[in-house]
């Protein structure tokens, strides 16, 4: 017996998926804030909140300084968040039509997902460049890996590919709009 | 756009309904309507075949330039 995957089973299984990474994102974003939080009220418990994360030294070093690191990070993650929620609002109100992709919305979304990414990028590696630079200061940090900054590059990179196929995406619309009203 | 579609013309002529033109050419009232109204961006030739040999008449009976005023 065959079995025939068809694209709106495909849209179902990424919309799933969507969700899941889109609840874990909301989960470290909600992390970064409540560890930053904790730091203020109660330090000793930081520690023993985000093993990985553990910004203490930077925070017994400079409260400034941690809550610059602490906000690039919370606004890397409420991004990716966000960029996740993008793509799961266009799945739930049935925009991606198959007969007719090439639509105003679909471009629009492309578009959001561009910008949103090109912003993770460039807070990603300002992000970095700001950690290392710390470290140089002598101060203890945790890797980039686990603050979630590194791939600054990656998100760049796909920010302008996304930004290309934006404008494909518009004389697509074009050529569609065409073939609508050639009769 | 500086070519006109002169099909309303065309059809009083023939004394033709949009209708029973839609019927004899085969194609569907909004995509006549479209054409008519001058909405379309291009033209098949094939539906231009089907039109003239409905309407009895010529492609520049239906289709005619006139140049912009800017």
């Amino acid at each position: 017996m065959e079995i025939k995957i068809t694209s709106r089973q495909t849209l179902n299984v990424l919309l799933i998926l969507s969700w899941i990474i889109f609840a874990g994102l909301c989960i470290e974003a909600g992390g970064f804030i409540a560890n930053a939080i904790f730091a203020i009220a109660n330090p000793a418990v930081v520690t023993r909140l985000w093993q990985q994360i553990d910004l203490s030294a930077l925070f017994a070093y400079d409260h400034g300084h941690f809550f610059a690191v602490t906000l690039i990070m919370s606004i890397v993650a409420v991004m990716k968040a966000w960029l996740f929620f993008l793509i799961i609002r266009i799945l739930h109100k049935k925009d991606l039509d198959m007969s007719q992709p090439f639509n105003k919305k679909v471009r629009i979304f492309i578009f959001q997902l561009s910008y949103v990414t090109l912003v993770i990028g460039l807070f990603s590696w300002y992000g970095v460049k700001y950690t290392r630079w710390m470290v140089e200061q002598g101060v203890s940090m945790p890797d980039t890996l686990y603050l979630r900054l590194g791939g600054a590059d990656v998100w760049l990179f796909m920010a302008v590919v996304l930004f290309i196929i934006v404008q494909i995406f518009k004389r697509g619309i074009e050529i569609q709009s065409e073939n609508e009203l050639t009769i | 756009m500086p070519i006109i579609v002169n099909l309303d013309v065309m059809m009083a002529k023939r004394k033709m309904s949009l209708n029973e033109l839609s019927e004899k050419v085969g194609l569907t009232l909004s995509n006549l309507s479209i054409l008519k109204t001058g909405k379309a961006k291009a033209i098949r030739f094939s539906t231009l075949d089907a039109i003239c040999k409905v309407l009895d008449c010529q492609p520049a009976d239906i289709l005619e330039y006139r140049e912009e005023l800017s």
